[in-house]
């Protein structure tokens, strides 16, 4: 009975809370708030907030065309992979005290899962056999490798922070990273953790490939880089992926800096009888984070979108190996020596 | 349900691809005109794809010459189902001031089946936009043809096939033409 009841359960986590449901409808709302953000930025009305979904449900209706000079599996199958990877990183990044699969992966796994939509776009733009694809997936090797470094830093940095506060040396584990700051209070509001929080906002359009670091995808130079061949259902898997990643960055910055709002939140419903209190701590926290992921896309992706133009690959190698690593490291420093 | 969602998303989210088939520069100008605050075609759901395999809409300026012409055609085919061919400005109508001229193979609808034109030289952006509008609607209305009503897939229009029969004669001319020339000289 208990495994039936367990097998529901995951299966529920998987289709709709933190899986493909939530993701679907959160991840394009969210492209949508920022998408209506750059056009109000730039005094324009701007396309309605629900213009990705119907985007996307465009693209599903339409034909799709598979060159003749393709690898007609591969090409099909990489956006289904990237999506899949997508939302299983999803499932393993904690909203505050929720969390659906406890400490089956850490900070390490995320790390990876990170990897695999890049890869799998890399992978169906080298199959589709198109010189534009060809350009765009040797700029966003680049941008993977540039932005890589940085990230591993500033999870180094807060995971020595964390293990100092817990005793432990270095935690690495995202359940004991939020544990720790719901009960010590946010990692945000130490000194020391606020450079790796600025790296981990200019990290967050580098990683979803919006402006002006989108050397991989210029539309104007290189006719949308890797995905030039793509039409039909799966560009939009690939539209779907990309709304998908902005949820998890943000989420992933929610989990590593401000996790001591999950425990505000549990003060605050503590009052409530037992049984209530749990469903509404959830929903409230589904709630909080969603409206924090509205105000990170809006600082870090619509704003930097709004205001710049797109960087030269090698600019932004330089930029991330430089500035970016540059304030990671101070906080790696700083939490060696436990501040 | 699901087929009536696709249909009605169709209308709104068209994306456009932009072919300059030897264009003065003038409407191309307009098409950014349209993009700007004060006209926003982005609020209709509008977006320039970089790449035809990604647009809905093919807007042709120009009075297609002969060197643009195979490469038009190629580009539309590429374009795919359900699309529209929308032609802005005179030039890709009726030749404009270069009708008659030895470089200029047009009008588009030579070749393809145009479905909406917008006359103008250049148009103004509210008529662009206008135009723009009526060729969302043509878009819904093919994707709904493309589907009958119990769920088979309807033969795919004649558009491919004229592009297939007139893509390499118009290849073809240019060469016989090129050495009538030279035999004259």
């Amino acid at each position: 009975m208990t495994i039936i009841t367990d097998a529901l359960t995951y299966l529920a986590y998987i289709l709709i809370f933190p899986g493909f449901l939530f993701c679907f409808l959160s991840g394009m709302l969210l492209c949508g708030i920022d998408r209506k953000l750059v056009a109000r930025m730039q005094k324009r009305v701007g396309p309605p907030v629900l213009q990705p979904f119907y985007d996307f449900f465009k693209l599903l209706g339409k034909e799709t065309i598979v060159p003749a000079a393709a690898n007609k599996t591969v090409f099909l199958m990489a956006p289904l992979v990237g999506l899949a990877a997508q939302v299983v990183l999803q499932l393993f990044i904690p909203v505050f005290s929720f969390h659906a699969f406890r400490g089956v992966a850490d900070v390490i796994v995320v790390l990876y899962l990170l990897l695999i939509p890049a890869l799998s776009v890399i992978l169906g733009a080298a199959s589709s056999g198109s010189p534009y694809a060809g350009v765009g997936l040797s700029r966003e090797m680049v941008t993977v490798l540039a932005v890589e470094l940085p990230l591993v830093l500033v999870l180094l940095a807060v995971a020595k922070t964390v293990g100092n506060a817990l005793g432990t040396g270095l935690c690495f584990s995202l359940t004991d990273i939020v544990r720790c700051q719901m009960e010590n209070g946010s990692l945000i509001t130490r000194l020391s953790m606020i450079p790796a929080a600025v790296a981990m906002l200019l990290i967050i359009p580098g990683e979803t490939g919006s402006h002006p670091f989108d050397a991989a995808e210029a539309e104007t130079e290189i006719c949308e880089g890797m995905l030039a061949e793509y039409s039909g259902a799966p560009l939009a898997v690939y539209k779907l992926s990309h709304a998908v990643k902005l949820l998890t960055m943000t989420t992933l910055f929610t989990a590593l800096f401000l996790g001591g709002i999950g425990g505000g939140v549990q003060q605050l419903v503590s009052g409530l009888a037992p049984s209530l209190a749990g469903g509404i701590a959830i929903v409230l926290e589904i709630i909080i984070l969603f409206l924090l992921s509205v105000v990170l896309v809006a600082v870090t992706v619509s704003f930097t979108h709004a205001v710049t133009a797109r960087l030269r690959i090698e600019q932004l190698f330089k930029f991330y190996w430089t500035v970016v690593t540059g304030l990671a490291a101070i906080s790696v420093v700083l939490a060696w020596y436990g501040l | 349900m699901f087929k009536q969602l696709i249909t009605e998303s169709m209308s709104k989210s068209p994306w456009l691809f932009h072919i300059n088939a030897g264009s003065c520069n003038g409407c191309d100008i307009e098409i950014v005109a349209v993009l700007t605050p004060r006209y926003d075609a982005e609020r209709l759901g509008f977006k320039l794809a970089g790449s035809p395999r990604q647009a809905d809409i093919v807007l042709v300026t120009g009075p297609v010459t002969k060197q643009s012409l195979p490469r038009v055609l190629r580009a539309i085919s590429q374009v795919p189902e359900p699309r529209v061919i929308v032609t802005m400005g005179s030039c890709p109508q009726s030749g404009n001031v270069f009708r008659g001229s030895y470089s200029v193979a047009g009008p588009l609808s030579k070749y393809v089946d145009v479905d909406v034109d917008i006359a103008g030289c250049a148009p103004k952006p509210e008529a662009v936009i206008d135009g723009l509008a009526k060729a969302m609607g043509i878009l819904a209305e093919k994707r709904a043809a493309m589907y009958k009503k119990d769920g088979k897939k309807a033969p795919a229009e004649p558009v491919q096939e004229v592009i297939a029969e007139e893509a390499p004669a118009a290849q073809a001319e240019v060469p016989v033409e090129a050495a009538q020339e030279g035999g004259e000289q």
